[in-house]
């Protein structure tokens, strides 16, 4: 279901990616593994459009990044999930407004939105704190609501930039546990980390990026 | 339904937020709207305060002594055709000499034993032309006549302040002009405030799958809104002013304003929302990437 073609992309102050080709599957779980500036960011920003390739294209669904409008961009983006190691969450909002954000945004009613963002935190732990802002959690609990946000549109491929980064070892562990599990419910995980220790041994495919290049897959 | 609640809201909030340069804002569009709602009510009484001030136009043409009353009527005729006349009202000698008697108590064939008051004419000028109207041609075409000895006129007057009137309508509208354009760019720099406030929520926006209008949304809501607030403040003032000062013009003029609410809020309504439409849109067209 992720497609990327010769894809190279080269910022004007160097650095970038180059020459990848790789795809992914339906309900796959991959890690993208390597140094930080080995391009990792830059390949999810291709993956979800956010950059579009100066060579090649990236096929994501039905989505082609050739010649794709600004508009099918956003409906795009809407069956892909993005989970942060800085989180992105909004300050000023409560959690139950950073949740509920992604529903606003496809145009849910109001009763299906209080419905559904409640399960979505009861489902990573989250529940009765729907009051709470984001300076009021733990990093661990605001990755948790980052992974809450991701998953209430409930998007076909989930794309994590390092979101173990900021967290403790244990709190990592339980994250990609988490992540296991939503993948055992059909949707795709690309996650990228510099931490192999933290992946390694769990029998998911690797994608191993090096200044720009996928050196093994 | 939910998702334009949603937008409505945010619009709210974000002018909330930003209160000292919504204020701003807001008072910019005020201005506007007053001077623009000043215009429009001169403008519904343009016609009445021209035919107003022509109705105290008052050309009075005495004729010679020894013109009689036959050739005055044939002169008379011949006045009634120069453009500009609106109508003529002879005044015969006997008229003349009963008007004398009203105006001062005394009869003036008992005094001098005999009638020296020549046969005039009062000269009505047009009164709903709205263009200016030249007292100086209907007054050089009067002296050509040989039968007239005297004319008298206000016309200086009354052309000067018909002149006066112009130039407040030009300057008015020039003043208008210019508000116009500073609204415009106090909207928009508002609105790019925001913008730059709100930069973490217009990209989580993006990241999550939101269009461009639908980001946008929200800003071009509160720039409406400011503009709502402007008009209803404005058109407030405006018809409080129209209603303290339309008793306190008749009795002093006898010159009652015309004015029509409904159309009045309309288009200061529909201004407002232009106003804030073109400098919300182009706030997010040059900042919302």
């Amino acid at each position: 279901m992720i497609q990327l073609n010769n894809l190279s992309y080269t910022f004007e102050k160097g650095g970038g990616v180059s020459n990848i080709e790789m795809s992914m599957q339906d309900d796959e779980f991959a890690f993208l593994i390597g140094p930080t500036g080995s391009g990792k960011t830059t390949l999810l920003r291709l993956i979800y459009m956010d950059l579009l390739p100066q060579v090649g294209n990236v096929i994501i669904g039905e989505y082609d990044s050739d010649g794709i409008k600004q508009k099918q961009i956003a409906f795009m983006r809407r069956k892909v999930g993005m989970v942060f190691q800085d989180y992105h969450l909004l300050e000023d909002r409560n959690l139950f407004e950073n949740i509920a954000l992604p529903l606003h945004v496809i145009g849910c009613s109001k009763d299906e939105i209080v419905d559904r963002v409640k399960d979505s935190l009861d489902e990573v732990g989250l529940g009765g704190k729907e009051s709470h802002y984001p300076g009021e959690l733990s990093g661990g609990e605001q990755q948790r609501a980052c992974v809450a946000r991701a998953m209430i549109k409930e998007p076909d491929v989930i794309l994590a930039d390092e979101p173990t980064g900021n967290l403790d070892p244990v709190t990592s562990f339980e994250l990609i546990k988490f992540f296991e599990e939503i993948n055992r419910e059909g949707t795709a995980i690309l996650m990228a980390s510099h931490n192999y220790n933290l992946i390694k041994g769990r029998g998911h495919r690797i994608i191993e990026i090096r200044n720009g290049s996928i050196r093994k897959s | 339904m939910d998702k334009l609640a949603f937008l409505l809201s945010e619009g709210v909030k974000n002018l909330w937020r930003h209160k000292l340069t919504s204020f701003s804002s807001i008072f910019s569009i005020f201005l506007t709207l007053i001077i623009s709602g000043t215009l429009i009510i001169v403008s519904q009484n343009t016609s009445k305060v021209i035919e107003y001030l022509r109705d105290k136009y008052k050309i009075e043409v005495f004729f010679k002594n020894e013109i009689t009353f036959e050739k005055v009527e044939e002169v008379v005729s011949n006045i009634n055709k120069i453009n500009g006349v609106r109508s003529t009202t002879v005044i015969s000698k006997d008229d003349a000499e009963k008007i004398f008697k009203s105006q001062f108590g005394e009869d003036i064939m008992k005094i001098i034993g005999y009638n020296p008051l020549p046969i005039s004419c009062v000269v009505n000028i047009v009164k709903d032309d709205t263009k200016t109207i030249n007292i100086a041609s209907i007054i050089n075409k009067l002296k050509s006549f040989q039968e007239i000895d005297e004319i008298n006129y206000q016309g200086r007057i009354i052309s000067r302040i018909e002149g006066y009137y112009q130039l407040f309508v030009r300057l008015m509208t020039s003043i208008l002009i210019i508000v116009f354009f500073i609204s415009i760019f106090t909207i928009s720099n508002t609105i790019r405030l925001t913008i730059y406030a709100k930069e973490k929520l217009i990209e989580s926006l993006q990241l999550i799958g939101a269009t461009r209008s639908f980001v946008k949304a929200p800003f071009i809501i509160e720039g409406i809104l400011i503009g709502f607030i402007g008009s209803a403040l404005s058109s407030l003032l405006l018809i409080g002013l129209l209603e303290f000062s339309y008793d306190l013009i008749y009795t002093y003029l006898s010159f009652k304003i015309e004015y029509d609410i409904k159309l009045l809020i309309l288009t200061l309504c529909s201004l407002s929302i232009i106003i804030s439409f073109i400098g919300s849109s182009r706030a997010t067209a040059r900042f919302l990437k």
